[in-house]
């Protein structure tokens, strides 16, 4: 008879190995070295294990926080709104992954707006601007000629 | 409540960083709330329950010092905790924006 063994799902105390290689897997390309951005483990006064994704230098404030109660993971985010809750893991790391891509791109999106709202301030202000000088221009050089 | 800063397993493999000031300054926060939050006779779940969070673990979040409390729900925290709203914001302030609160209230802390 074979017998297989599965991993207990630990529900209490420090993350296992396991837990944790789940999680900073997930988020390995949020947790790049050099970039200011890393995580700590903390615990709360219940002893339930918490993970933090912390931002990047200098405030290295909390971004996303895993934490493990009674066997159930909670995801939140560093202003405390509940992402997710599930008892596997790695669902609840698949969604940490996708929340730091959504933070990412929320970014991205914030820069390609600000860029089209200073092209269409140059559109809408300068460009009439620079249209009207040259016309002035336009006028004035035959007489400015003639005077010559 | 422990700070397991370091969990030996992943120590060596990612690298970490030297707490700069407004980490230190948080975690000084978070110990403030703590002992505001034993004075008014409540754990971190009555707190969180009161706040009407489903969980406590982001009144553990701020109390360890990787987060603030948000100023939308800086006077529910003064509240629950027995204190006058705008002395608790000011106090908070001291640790999350000091220059500002130096140049709101004058003195450093």
């Amino acid at each position: 008879m074979s017998v297989i063994a599965f991993e207990r799902q630990q529900s209490a105390g420090l993350w296992s190995e396991t837990e944790l290689n789940t999680i900073v897997a997930a988020l390995s390309a949020a947790i790049v070295p050099g970039n200011g951005r890393g995580w700590e483990t903390a615990m709360t006064e219940k002893g339930d294990a918490q993970f933090y994704l912390l931002g990047p230098l200098p405030d290295q404030a909390c971004e996303l926080c895993v934490s493990r109660i009674g066997g159930r993971y909670i995801l939140e985010d560093g202003l405390g709104r509940l992402l997710f809750e599930h008892r596997s893991l790695a669902l609840v790391a698949l969604h940490a992954k996708a929340a730091v891509r959504s933070t990412r791109w929320s970014l991205a999106a914030r820069a390609v707006l600000l860029w089209c709202a200073i092209r269409n301030t140059i559109h809408d202000k300068v460009e009439p601007l620079l249209t009207e000088s040259e016309e002035l221009l336009v006028q004035l050089t035959p007489q400015l000629a003639a005077f010559a | 409540m422990k700070r397991g800063k370091n969990q030996e397993i992943f120590a060596e493999k990612l690298p970490r960083m030297v707490a700069p000031e407004a980490r230190q300054l948080r975690k000084q926060a978070g110990d403030w709330l703590k002992q505001r939050r034993a004075d008014a006779g409540l754990s971190q779940a009555d707190l969180a329950a009161r706040l009407g969070l489903k969980y406590y673990t982001f009144i553990s979040q701020v109390e360890n010092g990787f987060s603030r409390v948000p100023t939308e729900t800086m006077a529910a925290w003064a509240t629950e905790l027995g204190l006058e709203p705008a002395a608790f914001a000011k106090h908070l302030l001291l640790y999350y924006e000091p220059e500002l609160h130096r140049l709101l209230f004058g003195a450093k802390k």
